[in-house]
């Protein structure tokens, strides 16, 4: 789970973190503000709604075509000398890394910024071995070091000001404590160029897997993956299986739609495409490169026939950065890998329908997300899809359960409606106050309404001029 | 924007007025100004009996079975309707949008029907009415519109509501949060209420100075006056849009009237 | 390249294969949408090309250099080469293209020097080939890239075409110096690859 707290205390945190980290909120509403500009420039300057059919036409045709094109990558990569292993789970995951770490003596390892190693435990599992670990992307890196998860898939760290990270560096490289962002860049540029240097396992994701060419795409602004798959001498690559695309071709109109989604850039500032380890010739590059696929309940959200269309994410966060309910708090209210939108869709068939309660409910279903999302995912009705399902197993509320269907019986005679209404006007009920069951939470923190003199049935009845 | 009438009308439009279980008790001077209003531009306006609530709050809690069961409902009491008129984006959307494929199963095809007559009221007149100067009555005012997120995404409604101000002589204020949701979501307000008010301060803090807020949701309204009024901003006044608009139509001298702030007592 | 055996976990891979196909049956397929067009002005002449790349890369920071011709490069590498104490040079730079300066490490050298396989108009990009060697295009903190006018792709996809026969072991598209706004939300440049990206485009062809 996600810096130790799960989905089920998801309002809690929320709370919490509202009440007593209010810098949190404004940190990511700044950030997010930004990166909402930048998107929403990056789409006007091209044909966006003809891109996004694109992309959405492309993944979904991805996904029907999956196990053919899942064996066609094996067989390209293993045509580059690339090793394939595959997972079915977690714990399948992290033991094929055991694996390769043992077989290589491994020591000392950096990380690219990957979510997925962070949904399967990565870092913990290479601690637990010994191994050294270092995140390199700069966000990583400082909630690495303040021992957090990533709030955010693209931006780990917006939630964190500019005087949270002076203080932070300040008490790790003694950088003074008004030190400019410049300084405190050449401080950790400095540390983590060592750890480059002397890694002998790399660590990525991937964005995309060409089954084609078998190539390995990775979308950055730093040049700390570039650097990590080039310099120790074994690369791992941990890839979900709905990563693929089918074609190199396709790879090109990916990073592109995927980069403007993200960050409102036409293009990362630098993408990898791996085709495999160092050749004959070659005067650098890995010995050995490294391609786990992962399912850990991919199959399971695939074989959802309301759901499944969530596989076609590409991570860019855009539906995270417009999400007016993900804006009021980052990501570790979630309690998990993936938060915001994309994060309560994936939460049912990846971690389970009752462990990723109340996620599908931390919404209101306002549809921003579907309006950005560079595949169509159709969020507010894949929301909707798991409401229902967490219904059916019981996992709402009783007093919900219980008023519902009152209200529901009232809505079918009128009479008994209109007396409910009459009654709910003048019962004292705001003297219940919060400890009403629902109402109660209105009452926390707004006024209570006030009813009008006469329902407008009345009014309707004496006559409207 | 436009005025596109989609064919001739025969001289006198029939609507049935859908008042919503909200408005009915909440905003019964809104829905009662709502009335003259559509009589002012020439609509013939009943109110059918035993109309209660359209099932979106079931719906939207994942309670399809209850919701169906009210969309049964409603269907039956509006379905010799000519046209449906809701002061609601959010109500008009339930039913324009999910109604169909809600009651498809049990369905004759009377809810398709139904919901292709279905509209919010600024929607109505200006989209179907062709009606965008309604008199010169909010001359002078500033005004911020919240838009509601179904209106805007379910509905498409975004620039009637702004028109029909415009054309009754309302500045029309920027307002950085103007389409950003609100924190309503029905029952997301009190099952998240933390949440919930936080979305609601976001919408506030960033208000313009403007003489009233508007918007044609009556959750929305009561969201933002209620926050409004926790927080004793003393900030401008939360104004139903029929309201609004029929103070645009009659022109009542000095500061547009509230029909319902949830003012603190 | 010869194969290596498969994984040695066969059996996950066919369970994993086994449930995708459960997964999808009964599913209706949907086929592939076809290519996908972006940037394509009506005349796709290499001077539109290049100005193209160059407006691009400037505006992610990074700087070019138009010469005519290869003699020209090397007088102008000469003058600014001046400024640094050594540099990595990249594998496949010819020889007029190598400065006079000793030749050092990428890990220490002040200054890396690349040839570039192409660039891409549409998107401001370097292709930097790991033929080249790889450490001299990301060690140094400055780094200069010669590119010919004639290998500037108009786009992405027309430079995934023309290179698909013949790809290394890995390429990478280098569109600007390298960047991050990870410290309170404020740009700032050269963590970790290089703080500044000079691209030297070369109009004629090479001999």
């Amino acid at each position: 789970m996600s810096g130790g707290t799960t989905p089920g205390r998801y309002r809690a945190e929320a709370a919490r973190t509202l009440a007593e980290r209010p810098s949190v909120r404004t940190a990511v509403t700044s950030a997010t503000d930004h990166s909402n500009v930048n998107r929403g420039r990056a789409y006007a300057t091209i044909d966006s709604e003809r891109w996004r059919d694109w992309a959405r036409d492309t993944k979904t045709h991805l996904l029907t075509h999956l196990d053919r094109y899942l064996e066609q990558a094996e067989a390209s990569l293993l045509r580059n000398g690339v090793r394939v292993h595959w997972a079915e789970t977690a714990a399948d995951a992290l033991t094929a890394l055991s694996g390769i770490v043992r077989e290589h003596e491994l020591k000392r390892a950096i990380k690219g910024k990957s979510m997925l190693t962070e949904e399967l435990g990565v870092n913990a599992h290479l601690e637990g071995l010994g191994v050294h670990v270092r995140e390199a992307d700069l966000g990583e890196y400082i909630v690495q070091m303040l021992g957090e998860p990533p709030t955010h898939i693209v931006g780990p760290a917006i939630h964190k000001s500019l005087a949270d990270c002076q203080r932070l560096f300040h008490e790790r490289f003694g950088t003074a404590l008004d030190a400019d962002p410049d300084t405190l860049a050449r401080a950790a540029r400095a540390v983590l160029r060592e750890e480059f240097l002397s890694a002998d396992l790399g660590i990525s994701g991937a964005n995309f897997l060409a089954a084609d060419t078998g190539t390995i795409a990775l979308i950055e602004n730093e040049g700390n993956i570039r650097l990590s798959t080039s310099l120790p001498r074994i690369h791992v690559a941990f890839v979900g299986i709905e990563k693929l695309v089918p074609r190199l071709e396709d790879v090109a109109g990916f990073v592109q739609l995927t980069t403007r989604a993200s960050t409102g850039q036409p293009i990362g500032n630098y993408v990898s495409l791996i085709q495999g380890p160092r050749r004959v010739g070659e005067i650098d590059g890995p010995d050995e490169v490294h391609v786990i696929f992962v399912d850990n309940g991919r199959t399971r959200l695939l074989a959802d026939e309301a759901a499944w269309e969530a596989l076609r994410c590409v991570r860019c966060g855009a539906c995270l950065n417009i999400c007016p309910v993900y804006r009021q708090t980052g990501g570790h209210a979630y309690g998990w890998t993936y938060g915001g939108p994309i994060g309560a869709i994936l939460a049912p068939a990846l971690l389970g329908l009752e462990e990723s309660m109340p996620l599908p409910f931390a919404s209101t279903l306002c549809g921003a997300c579907a309006d950005v999302c560079p595949v169509r995912i159709p969020i507010p009705d894949l929301l909707l899809h798991w409401r229902e399902r967490a219904v059916e197993a019981g996992l709402s509320s009783t007093s919900e359960a219980v008023g519902l269907s009152a209200f529901t019986k009232a809505a079918e005679h009128p009479a008994l409606f209109g007396a409910a209404g009459t009654l709910l006007r003048w019962l004292p009920w705001r003297a219940g106050g919060r400890a009403l069951p629902i109402l109660g939470g209105w009452l926390q923190e707004r006024s209570a309404p006030e009813p009008s003199a006469k329902s407008f049935r009345q009014l309707w009845k004496d006559g409207i001029e | 924007m436009s005025a596109t009438r989609p064919g001739p009308l025969r001289s006198r439009a029939s609507v049935a007025f859908f008042a919503t279980c909200l408005g009915d008790q909440f905003f019964a001077d809104a829905c009662a100004d709502a009335v003259r209003l559509l009589r002012h531009v020439g609509v013939d306006v009943h109110v059918p009996e035993g109309q209660t609530c359209c099932g979106q709050p079931a719906f939207n809690a994942g309670r399809r079975r209850e919701a169906e069961r009210m969309a049964r409902h409603t269907v039956d009491v509006f379905g010799n309707a000519e046209y449906v008129v809701l002061p609601s984006g959010s109500c008009a959307g339930m039913i324009r949008c999910f109604y169909p494929e809600l009651t498809h199963d049990s369905d004759d095809g009377a809810a398709a029907a139904l919901a292709e007559r279905t509209y919010e009221l600024s929607q109505f007149i200006v989209d179907v009415l062709g009606i965008e100067r309604l008199g010169t009555g909010l001359d002078g005012k500033s005004v911020a519109y919240h838009h509601s997120c179904h209106a805007l995404r379910e509905l498409g409604v975004r620039d009637a509501p702004l028109t029909l101000l415009r054309g009754c002589g309302a500045e029309v204020l920027p307002w950085i949060a103007a389409e950003e949701c609100c924190g309503f979501g029905g029952l997301f307000s009190a099952k998240l209420p933390e949440v919930s008010a936080g979305m609601a301060d976001r919408k506030l803090d960033t208000l313009p100075r403007a003489d009233f807020v508007t918007s044609s949701d009556a959750g929305c309204l009561l969201q933002l006056s209620g926050r409004s009024s926790r927080r004793r901003d003393g900030g401008p006044p939360f104004v139903h849009l029929a309201s609004a608009l029929w103070q645009g139509v009659r022109g009542v001298a000095g500061r547009v009237e509230a029909s319902a702030t949830g003012a603190s007592r | 390249m010869s194969a290596t055996e498969p994984g040695a976990d066969a059996g996950g891979k066919q369970r994993i294969l086994g449930r995708v196909r459960a997964a999808l049956s009964g599913r209706s397929t949907v086929d592939h949408p076809g290519p996908f067009e972006s940037w394509r002005p009506p005349d796709t002449t290499v001077q539109i090309a290049v100005d193209r790349f160059a407006a691009m890369l400037e505006a992610a920071g990074g700087e070019i250099v138009r010469l005519p011709d290869e003699a020209a490069a090397r007088d102008w590498l000469w003058g600014f080469s001046k400024d640094f104490t050594s540099a990595a040079l990249g594998e496949t730079l010819p020889e007029p293209l190598r400065p006079a300066l000793p030749i050092a490490a990428a890990d220490v050298a002040p200054l890396g020097i690349s040839r570039a396989r192409g660039a891409i108009a549409e998107t401001g990009s370097l292709l930097l080939d790991a033929r080249d060697g790889r450490r001299a295009q990301l060690l140094p903190p400055t780094h200069v890239v010669f590119v010919h006018a004639a290998d500037v792709h108009v786009t992405f996809r027309d430079a995934v075409i023309s290179m698909k026969g013949d790809l290394p072991s890995a390429l990478g598209l280098h569109s600007g110096p390298s960047k991050s706004a990870d410290i309170g939300h404020i740009m700032v440049k050269g963590v970790h690859g290089p703080g500044r990206l000079i691209a030297v485009v070369i109009e004629a062809s090479s001999p």
